[in-house]
């Protein structure tokens, strides 16, 4: 009986899940219409900062255990928003490149394939990451690599440069007169 | 004939119909060349329905005959739908080498994982083992609807997360065929429960009917061409990008 009754709860989810999927897609086009309200500032330096283990060595020295693992626990936490921003940020500049990969310059479209990547692939780190530092936040010590998030995320943010560039060179020369 | 029988029947000729209406679009339209096992999927599913009805209606078939081609259908469309479901994957990560790189083991693994789960659960679950030959069709039904379930969440899922494009017909036919395996999932998992339930049947048909015109409604759209528009950031460092691309996206 029980068995049955979690395949059919299975069922129903998977169901809800794909209504769901349905009703996300036919949203997802509001990405293109207006980015800007989708886009989550992400401050690097204090997210390097966040998950440098020489700061967390330092906190661990100067502050007694409790108030360390309080401290610690609020700083994964903030680490955690700081990459779900990124990751975020990623899926929307992956629908602008998935965008600006119809467009008919070659330059363009090698551009948007590059940034799909990277997109991509902060995305995987994203998981990751937040895998790790929900980990890190119950057991202090767990290293993530942060770099690759923050290189990752200057890498994207270079390639959307770009890609601007290749889409409207004469505005470029204009800025630049 | 009482309306619940006419109900019946239609919800048994209707499907059938509007398969026959997406083989006819997808070849006009030549998705066949795109859709091959999908295609081949509704042109059987129309094929194969004119010959078990046949078999039902017709005195010169016996029951027997009729639990046959019923049986070779079901088999056929199973094996067919994890055909669709591997085309789903191909047209999904294609476009996306680095994902293809690490999403096919991933796809292979969550199919084996399925499968274990699967063929464990089944047999846990009780049936009815009076009639045997039904008995091992159900089991395996059953089997074969959480593989397809499950690989078309860890699908949707996977595609959601990483944010991969689904062009218009593929999310029909993903979608109708995410819908099909859940309600079957949920009448196979009540089956083994109470054994056979006629009203059971009016559900699964009632959804097929649903799947079959939303592969319709997919099939007859046309893709849509996105444009987006970028212009020029100043080459800064990280955060000032940021700002700079909020900026250029609010204009």
């Amino acid at each position: 009986m029980m068995i049955s009754v979690i395949f059919v709860l299975i069922a129903v989810f998977a169901l809800l899940f794909f209504a769901w999927a349905a009703k996300w897609r036919a949203s997802s086009s509001e990405v293109l219409e207006n980015p800007a309200a989708h886009i989550r500032s992400v401050d690097i330096q204090a997210f390097q900062n966040l998950t440098s283990p020489e700061e967390e060595e330092f906190l661990r020295a100067s502050l007694p255990p409790v108030e360390f693992h309080r401290i610690h626990r609020e700083r994964q936490r903030a680490a955690i928003e700081y990459v779900s921003c990124a990751a975020s940020n990623a899926a929307v500049l992956l629908r602008l490149a998935q965008a600006a990969r119809q467009s008919g310059d070659p330059a363009a479209v090698q551009a948007a394939e590059k940034l799909i990547a990277n997109a991509i692939r902060l995305r995987v780190y994203a998981l990751q990451a937040v895998a790790q530092l929900y980990i890190g936040m119950f057991l202090p010590g767990t290293r993530i690599s942060p770099m690759r998030i923050a290189d990752r995320y200057e890498q994207m943010t270079r390639q959307v440069v770009m890609l601007g560039c290749l889409q409207y060179p004469t505005r470029r020369v204009s800025t630049a007169l | 004939m009482t309306a619940l029988k006419l109900l019946w029947y239609y919800l048994w000729i209707a499907p059938a119909v509007v398969q026959l209406l997406v083989v006819g679009v997808m070849v006009r339209r030549k998705l066949y060349q795109q859709f091959p096992i999908f295609f081949a999927y509704a042109a059987f599913a129309v094929c194969s329905f004119a010959v078990v009805f046949a078999t039902y209606v017709s005195p010169l078939f016996s029951g027997d005959d009729y639990t046959h081609a019923y049986s070779i259908r079901l088999a056929v469309t199973t094996a067919l739908r994890f055909g669709i479901i591997y085309e789903i994957f191909f047209h999904l990560v294609r476009n996306y080498p680095p994902v293809s790189r690490f999403a096919r083991p991933i796809f292979g693994w969550t199919l084996v994982a399925l499968l274990l789960a699967g063929v464990v659960l089944a047999a846990f679950v009780p049936g009815n083992a009076a009639e045997h030959y039904m008995y091992v069709i159900r089991v395996l039904d059953r089997t074969a609807s959480i593989l397809q379930c499950g690989l078309l969440l860890a699908l949707f899922g996977f595609s959601e997360y990483l944010g991969l494009s689904w062009r218009n017909h593929l999310f029909g036919i993903a979608l109708g065929l995410g819908i099909f395996a859940s309600v079957e999932l949920a009448v196979a998992a009540v089956r083994a429960q109470l054994g056979y339930v006629k009203s059971l049947d009016y559900v699964s048909m009632g959804t097929y009917h649903i799947c079959a015109l939303i592969w319709l409604v997919y099939v007859l759209k046309r893709e849509r061409v996105a444009s987006v528009a970028f212009t020029t950031l100043p080459a800064h460092d990280t955060e000032v990008w940021n700002q700079e691309l909020q900026r250029l996206l609010r204009q």
